[in-house]
């Protein structure tokens, strides 16, 4: 670290003290508040403190466990809480590196988790953390034994066995190719044993290494009398393998190649297999990090003590500081602050919560300071119920691939059976025990468990890592399958297939003030409420001074303008303060209303002026969408909770004729459970906690990145990109995903019955069988990879 | 007859420093994280540090 120069100081006189300051930005800032006696500034500002005094409670004894020493240097490998690019990991690897007696430090963007070494004569583990939370980084131990930690141990396991595989394989198929070519064209008897030989020596590791869990799990399988797809791998790589080292020693052919690449094979789509689940648990990982492990608790007589969430339960009363994340959900006692809660809802804009409001656990209060009444323990936050939802998912299995495994479960013991009995015949029939044992391996080599095995589970991981790319995200196997059953699109209108904020379409002035619409935008200018600012959009001018301003919650604003008294809002107001209203504004109101508009009557000293007609218009890409799923023959339907007039108008733009309208969320699930009964499957799409039913009651629920977390919950996909044409892509993705899982099913039974009674009649060598069982695996595989293409 | 067995040999020799690295890189942690690494070129050591440069490789067991 560098010193500051004692020539860059800022320092000030000021009444006769010397300040200091760190900039002179921040000298000028103080000058002026300074000069306009200001100075309460100062206090109020100490009130609020931005900062992170949790950070203060980083222990480095909580980390001891964690320390591996050797000798004069010591190594601990820790969690930061805080990284959020790539120049974070940059900045901590940096700023470690400059300390003295630091050996490495290095950051895992992947994992958030550092790994620093230390001579442990010149520098503490403790200064070590204090630098780390100081530059704002909460370093934390490694939790063991998590679901990530099994994942990704599990993955470099099968990294080390398939790239061993990987070797020993390719080293085998250059033997393998002398050989196969010997057979064809002759090949002298030295060559050959020495060929054979050199190839058992390359498959032994491939099988009894890397080919090991296979044998393992067959073993503990077999025990359980519970025959799984391990059971036929191992089976058909030991046949192959045994047979080959007994055709050693009689003259016969080998096959190793047979035994060795089944293994790789496999080994590579568990390796594929174990790489996407590690990345989905390290996003669930991730997820809930968010949630601090501690908050403030505000004692009896107001003073704030860290506690542990454990010891914090119903009713009781937390303080969130600005730039903390709130511990657990619940509703504001006290204070005002914008939150961030883009990582429940997608929006990015922070939402201003104050006494009442509702806040949740994970999200982050930016500007101000919160006291919050906890309303349930940790595990009942909505951060946490998310991250159960999605665990669930991931554990979900597509119906068909329940189909695929209950076949698969009679395919084993079918083959063995099937083998046995052609060893037997020929056997009996007088052919010499090498044509029968040849031909019982060629029928378990030829039987291909992979292409039964990878058929679904392959082209669902394709299709489904293929739409997140597109940021949809789909939350297990059988959801994808019902999309691609989809008959019937609900489309909620709010939100969904509308702007979901309304504009100024009609505006109406009846009083004679000349600068009407500039007081209007004036006023509306400082509401919350979205109708406002679309009034306020209204004027592109100047805006004038406001004061006394005055928010009537649920009906509208009223303000002082140049000692005028305005008013603006809805009809309820107006009666409310005894405003007359005329005949001919009434009229217009409810032609306006006719037209699916919405109504907001403006006041000068108590006298009607004005009114304007506000609509909430189709969103720009509904057309296109809604176009794309007519394309695809699917019935169209809008739900909504508005009145018929605006249903109607939004229905008849967009060209749907099925509309419901008036209903509230159970209206809206008995909707759905109608066409559900209708013999529809139905999917339906929409963003709002008044979607939430509907949603859970259709078989396929869609919410877009910007709904609330109640929504995305109760939906099964979740399209992260505000685009509605990604309905569409959703809809047509699924449905070609299950075409090619009924194809490679197809493919694979059809295979198996064809070849089969083949390899049982002798026809087929073992060198053909295994040839044919190994394109058959790589046509499933290449049709599943043709998904990668939206 | 010798030739051949000496060159099978020598690829076999050669495939085996490949398989050992590859060894080697698992263990290290190599390909724990592809994300990273592609940023590390764009930072500038612009600064010449105090103290001798050091290897700086994550060693793990």
């Amino acid at each position: 670290m560098q010193e500051v120069p004692a020539s860059a100081a800022v320092t000030a006189v000021i009444d006769g003290k010397t300040r200091n300051f760190c900039c002179h930005g921040c000298l000028g800032a103080y000058e002026l508040i300074h000069s306009e006696s200001l100075d309460a500034f100062y206090k109020q500002r100490c009130d609020w403190q931005p900062g992170r005094p949790a950070f203060a409670s980083v222990d480095a004894r909580e980390f001891a466990g964690d320390i591996v020493t050797d000798g004069s240097t010591s190594r601990i490998e820790l969690l930061l809480s805080g990284i959020r690019c790539a120049s974070c990991v940059w900045l901590v690897e940096k700023v470690l590196g400059r300390l003295d007696g630091i050996v490495s430090a290095r950051v895992n963007y992947a994992t958030h988790r550092a790994t620093i070494e230390w001579r442990t004569d010149s520098i503490t583990l403790d200064t070590i953390l204090k630098t780390l939370s100081g530059i704002g980084y909460l370093p934390r131990p490694v939790r063991h034994g998590t679901q990530v930690e099994a994942f990704s141990a599990e993955k470099r396991d099968l990294l080390l066995r398939f790239g061993t595989a990987g070797f020993f394989s390719m080293q085998l198929m250059l033997i393998i190719a002398a050989l196969y070519a010997g057979f064809f064209q002759g090949i002298e008897s030295t060559y050959r044993l020495a060929f054979q030989l050199i190839s058992w020596a390359l498959a032994t590791p491939v099988l009894f290494y890397s080919g090991w869990p296979f044998i393992s799990n067959a073993v503990r399988s077999m025990r359980n009398l519970a025959l799984n797809m391990d059971v036929l791998v191992a089976l058909g790589s030991l046949a192959a393998y045994f047979y080959s080292v007994a055709m050693i020693f009689t003259g016969g052919e080998v096959f190793f190649d047979t035994s060795a690449m089944i293994v790789t094979f496999i080994l590579l789509g568990r390796f594929l297999e174990a790489g996407s689940r590690l990345k989905a648990g390290s996003a669930l990982a991730a997820l809930a990090d968010l949630q601090p492990r501690e908050a403030l608790l505000v004692g009896e007589n107001g003073q704030t003590s860290l506690a542990a969430l454990e010891r914090i339960g119903e009713g009781a009363l937390i303080e969130v500081l600005p730039g903390d994340r709130v511990p657990l959900d619940g509703s504001v006692a006290s204070g005002e602050a914008d939150v961030d809660e883009s990582m429940l809802t997608g929006e990015s804009a922070p939402v201003m919560k104050s006494s009442g409001s509702k806040v949740y656990a994970g999200t982050c209060a930016i500007t101000g300071r919160l006291r919050v009444r906890v309303s349930g323990d940790a595990k009942q936050t909505l951060l946490a119920s998310i991250i159960r939802t999605v665990e669930e998912a991931q554990a979900r299995k597509a119906p068909i691939q329940g189909m695929a495994d209950r076949i698969a479960g009679w395919f084993v013991p079918a083959i063995i059976l099937l083998a046995a009995a052609s060893f037997a015949w020929w056997h009996l029939a007088g052919a010499p025990l090498v044509t029968a044992l040849m031909n019982a391996v060629s029928v378990l080599v030829i039987a291909c468990p992979c292409a039964l095995g990878l058929a679904t589970p392959l082209a669902i991981l394709v299709g489904t890592t293929t739409l997140s790319r597109k940021g949809i995200l789909v939350r297990g196997g059988d959801i994808f399958e019902s999309v691609s059953r989809t008959t019937a699109v609900v489309l909620d209108k709010t939100g969904t297939i509308t702007r979901g904020t309304p504009t100024l379409t009609d505006t109406f002035s009846c009083g004679a003030t000349g600068n009407f619409m500039q007081c209007c935008a004036s006023l509306e200018i400082l509401s919350r409420h979205p109708a406002g600012r679309a009034i306020a959009e209204g004027w592109p001018g100047e805006i004038l001074r406001v004061e006394e301003f005055r928010t009537i919650p649920g009906m509208g604003v009223s303000g002082m303008i140049e000692g005028q008294a305005w008013l603006a809002g809805s009809r309820a107001l107006l009666e409310k303060e005894n405003i007359a209203i005329s005949d001919e504004c009434l009229a217009t109101s409810a032609r306006l209303e006719a037209s699916g508009k919405t109504t907001v009557f403006v006041s000068c000293d108590r006298k009607l002026t004005g009114l304007f007609g506000l609509i909430d218009e189709l969103r720009d890409d509904a057309g296109r969408m809604i176009g794309a799923l007519r394309s695809q023959g699917l019935r169209l339907m809008i739900l909504t909770g508005d009145n018929a007039g605006v249903a109607r108008y939004i229905a008849g733009k967009c060209g749907i004729t099925e509309v419901c309208s008036g209903l509230d969320p159970i209206g809206k699930a008995e909707a759905v459970r109608k066409l559900k009964s209708g013999g529809e499957t139905v999917l339906m799409a929409g963003d709002g906690i008044n979607d939430a039913p509907a949603l859970t009651e259709a078989d396929t629920g869609v919410t877009f990145g910007t709904a609330t977390g109640i929504a995305i919950e109760s939906a099964g996909i979740t399209i992260m990109n505000d685009d509605l044409e990604l309905l569409g892509t959703l809809l047509a993705h699924s449905r070609k995903s299950f075409a090619v899982i009924r194809q490679n099913l197809a493919w694979a039974f059809g295979y198996n019955l064809i070849a089969v009674p083949l390899a049982i009649t002798g026809i087929l060598h073992p060198i053909v069988s295994a040839l044919l069982m190994a394109t058959s695996s790589l046509v499933v595989v290449s049709n599943s990879l043709r998904l990668r293409k939206i | 007859m010798t030739s051949t067995f000496f060159l099978i040999a020598l690829g076999f020799v050669i495939g085996l420093g490949g398989w050992a690295l590859f060894l080697w890189a698992v263990r290290n942690g190599q390909f724990d994280d592809a994300e990273a690494p592609k940023y590390r070129m764009l930072d500038d050591d612009d600064e010449v540090r105090n103290k001798p440069k050091k290897k700086t490789v994550k060693k793990e067991k």
